[in-house]
């Protein structure tokens, strides 16, 4: 496992907390994890014939990576994010874990695109920099960032395993440069790693029906090809996409399996997952623990927010909510009328 | 620390894992705006309700209950504010006081600034001076958990009734042993009802050799050391202990009152002739047969004899004790439930014959497990009528069921050690001197020897204590099959 520490993350993270000394700091009403960016993509000729699974024992490195961010409160000059990431492993039927952060960050109009593009630059040097990403889109894409480098962290170290990863092998998103994605696939086949994205949650329809409603009635384990998906520029899919159903119950979920491993190989690779990992719902225990142990908790949002208080000297200010104040016990909080 | 909550007269204050407070302290919340502060106790640590606590427990076992083994690289050193926060407490206290200028008052009806109060320890020692607990005649009980001395006033054992429970081993007898050492200090006079003899050794120190007391202590052993006479008897304490004592009926007892005056005036009071009048006695057969078997039941016991030379006036005692203070210890053990109830009944007939006639000004007397030997009638007398005639009684007991609500109810001062059964507390609760919550929660977690004092000795500000060390000879000890 590498474990050189995400040097420029933390330079930057202490960098921009010391810009912040003193200020007001209005604490967030509403927390954000891990959000899934969506996809425009339909399914045209779906396969129906699934792929029936036979769990393969032969011992694997099954790892995953998932990534968090939150947004801790306001200063009179931006925001205050926090993103953390963890690599889960399990090997010879014990779990490790490698949990890096929480990076605290502010963020403000001046720096906004100074911390991502450095950020950028110093894990991806070959990636252009990009336009800067708005208040609203910076702690995905931070959190995005870091998984990638841990993603990549995990290629190199792996061998002969099965990566997984949260989220779909679709690239040519803001977050996900195509580059960058084929990079660490190239990276994970060449120590013989088979890379599997999970997503948790998709917008992919067949015949106006979530994909991974379509096939609940299937015998688990299997996999069903999603073929002749048409992504529509500049997307790219750098994976071949299923619905995998892997136990019994009412759950499946989409999963990308890196379009350049051999077809047999892709199979194997899910094999084995199934020989070599707990699969609960569908979804495998060592995606699961990954995301557990990267989202933060009530306590931990909490003991940052004491940790800023008290090392950078910010002032607590209790804003009202203005939803609350103008509507009563009507007005459901910002977080609410945003997802609406 | 933070105040978080009141309700009724509890307050419930955050504080933080690098403040230490236990169950038992004393905390200042200071209103420097209101010029006032509240003083209360801690009678419950919880740990507060952090939201996500649960999550975070949850996943640091993933792995079948075992711990999930990693690495955290932390850069920023959150980790510990983490396990601050998590480790933070509610500290659940009682009021027990305000503080408004130099004055104490037991108020709880104002309510400090939760954003601007300060919250401090208040040191015992502070408290004691604020609530004037202190006095001419000092008996240090022991050490607080700062260290610092109890010291209580032996004056607020006076005229007051006081109860020493705890389960067996927590050191019950050890204080009675200390406060009946203390009094005696003071030339107070002092009787002890000692039911397994623990008390003999209280002039010896624990290597044998005399101690201080040793010529204040009278060991009285009924039937050995400690016989009475018929003709020091009062017909009126023989009538208690036949009618109390030996159940003897009405028409019986009144026979036996003619008998008593026919013997009194041919001045023939010995136990031969009162055999020889019942036998030769013209009543009813069944009256005969009743006090025959009274009469045989007095001889028995041994307690009784016709030999003056034999006879221990307890009143030598008592009055001996009244120059120079002493304790007088009635020694119970191997003496049967009959005859321990007809010592018991002579004794505090000789009492209250003493107190009633100003011979005697006042008396402690401390009962261990009273209700072996304590007639029902007696638990109201005790408490009412005799504490005027100047009988100040201590219980001891480790079944604090045994004694009745209403002595609790009144009783002026507690020590209570160690409980964990849920009925004992609950029926030690019904002081009227302190709170319930109190109780349970104070009393379930006291440690052998610690002791937590309530009612006027403390000004009603409950104190635990450790119970000092006293070398005195440990007697009394329980018989073991194996050592």
């Amino acid at each position: 496992m590498d474990v050189t520490l995400p040097q420029r993350f933390i330079e930057l993270s202490i960098h921009s907390l010391k810009h912040m000394q003193s200020n007001p700091f209005q604490l967030n009403q509403q927390t954000l994890q891990q959000n899934s960016s969506l996809e425009q993509l339909h399914a045209m000729q779906p396969k129906i014939q699934p792929i029936p699974l036979n769990p393969k024992q032969t011992e694997t490195t099954i790892a995953a990576v998932d990534t968090s961010s939150i947004k801790l409160g306001e200063t009179s000059r931006g925001i205050i994010i926090a993103i953390r990431g963890t690599s889960v492993w399990k090997k010879r039927r014990n779990y490790g874990y490698l949990r890096v952060g929480p990076f605290i960050f502010h963020i403000t109009e001046e720096n906004i695109k100074e911390v991502y593009n450095t950020l950028l630059k110093a894990y991806f040097p070959e990636q252009n920099s990009q336009a800067s990403p708005g208040f609203a889109q910076i702690p995905i894409r931070m959190a995005n960032l870091l998984e990638r480098w841990l993603q990549a962290s995990l290629a190199k170290t792996v061998s002969n395993g099965i990566i997984l990863f949260d989220g779909s092998l679709t690239a040519g998103t803001p977050d996900t440069p195509v580059h960058q994605l084929k990079e660490i696939l190239h990276t994970a086949r060449s120590m013989g790693n088979t890379v599997l994205a999970f997503t948790k949650v998709t917008t992919l329809r067949f015949n106006g029906q979530l994909i991974t409603d379509a096939w609940l009635n299937q015998k688990p384990p299997c996999l069903i090809e999603i073929a002749n998906l048409k992504p529509k520029p500049p997307l790219v899919l750098l994976g071949d996409v299923y619905v995998a159903k892997l136990t019994n119950g009412n759950c499946a979920f989409r999963l990308d399996i890196d379009r350049e491993v051999p077809t047999l190989h892709k199979v194997e690779a899910v094999e084995k997952l199934l020989g070599n990992d707990l699969i609960t719902h569908s979804y495998p225990e060592t995606l699961r623990l990954a995301h557990i142990l990267c989202t933060f908790t009530a306590n931990e949002v909490i003991a940052m927010q004491h940790f800023i208080q008290q090392k950078y000297s910010l002032k607590l200010v209790n804003r009202p909510d203005m939803h609350r104040l103008l509507f009563g016990p009507f007005g459901k909080g910002e977080s609410h009328n945003e997802a609406v | 620390m933070k105040l978080y909550k009141k309700e009724g007269n509890i307050i419930q204050i955050l504080s933080f894992p690098n403040e230490t407070v236990e169950k038992g302290d004393y905390l200042l919340v200071e209103d420097a705006e209101a010029g006032k502060a509240l003083i209360v106790q801690v009678i419950d640590v919880q740990f507060a309700n952090i939201p996500g606590v649960l999550e975070e427990l949850l996943r640091s076992l993933p792995d079948g209950g075992e711990l999930i083994q990693g690495e955290d690289i932390d850069p920023l050193e959150i980790a510990p504010h983490i396990t601050y926060i998590q480790d933070s407490r509610l500290l659940i206290c009682k009021i027990r006081a305000t503080v408004e200028g130099e004055g104490l008052s037991p108020s709880s009806s104002w309510l400090p600034s939760r954003s601007q109060s300060t919250i401090k320890k208040l040191p015992i020692s502070m408290l004691f001076k604020l609530a004037k607990v202190d006095g001419k005649l000092p008996i240090v009980l022991g050490g607080t958990k700062e260290a610092s001395l109890l010291t209580i006033d032996a004056t607020s054992l006076d005229g007051r009734l006081n109860i020493i429970t705890g389960k067996k081993e927590t050191g019950k007898s050890h204080l009675s042993k200390l406060l009946i050492t203390s009094l005696l200090q003071y030339k107070a006079t002092v009787v002890v009802l000692d039911l397994n003899g623990e008390y003999a050794g209280l002039g010896m120190t624990s290597d044998g050799k005399r101690n201080a007391y040793y010529n204040k202590i009278h060991v009285l052993t009924p039937s050995q050391n400690f016989k009475v006479a018929l003709n020091q008897l009062h017909l009126n304490v023989l009538l208690n202990i036949l009618i109390n004592a030996l159940h003897l009926p009405g028409t019986s007892a009144r026979e036996f009152r003619r008998i008593w005056q026919f013997l009194k005036e041919k001045g023939n009071l010995t136990l031969h002739e009162l055999g020889e009048a019942i036998r030769n006695w013209h009543c009813n057969q069944n009256v005969r047969d009743a006090l025959f078997s009274r009469y045989y039941a007095m001889v028995n016991s041994g307690f009784f004899t016709d030999n003056i030379a034999e006879a221990t006036l307890l009143e030598e005692c008592l009055f001996k004790a009244r120059e120079e203070g002493g304790a007088i210890i009635i020694n119970l053990r191997n003496t049967s439930t009959i005859d321990r109830q007809i010592v018991v009944e002579y004794v505090l007939g000789k009492l209250v014959e003493l107190l009633t006639s100003w011979k005697l000004k006042a008396v402690f007397l401390f009962a261990e497990e009273a209700h072996l030997y304590l007639r029902e009638t007696y638990w109201d007398d005790i408490v009412t009528r005799m504490r005027h005639f100047g009988i100040f009684t201590t219980f001891i007991t480790n079944q604090p069921d045994t004694i009745r609500e209403n002595i609790y109810r009144q009783a002026d001062n507690i020590f209570l050690f160690n409980f964990t059964n849920e009925n004992d507390l609950e029926v030690v609760s019904r002081a009227a001197r302190v709170d319930a919550e109190t109780v349970k929660s104070i009393a379930r977690d006291l440690p052998p020897h610690h002791c937590l004092a309530l009612g006027k000795v403390v000004k009603d500000f409950p104190i635990v204590v450790k119970v000092k060390a006293l070398d005195v000879k440990t007697m009394g000890e329980t018989r073991l099959f194996f050592i």
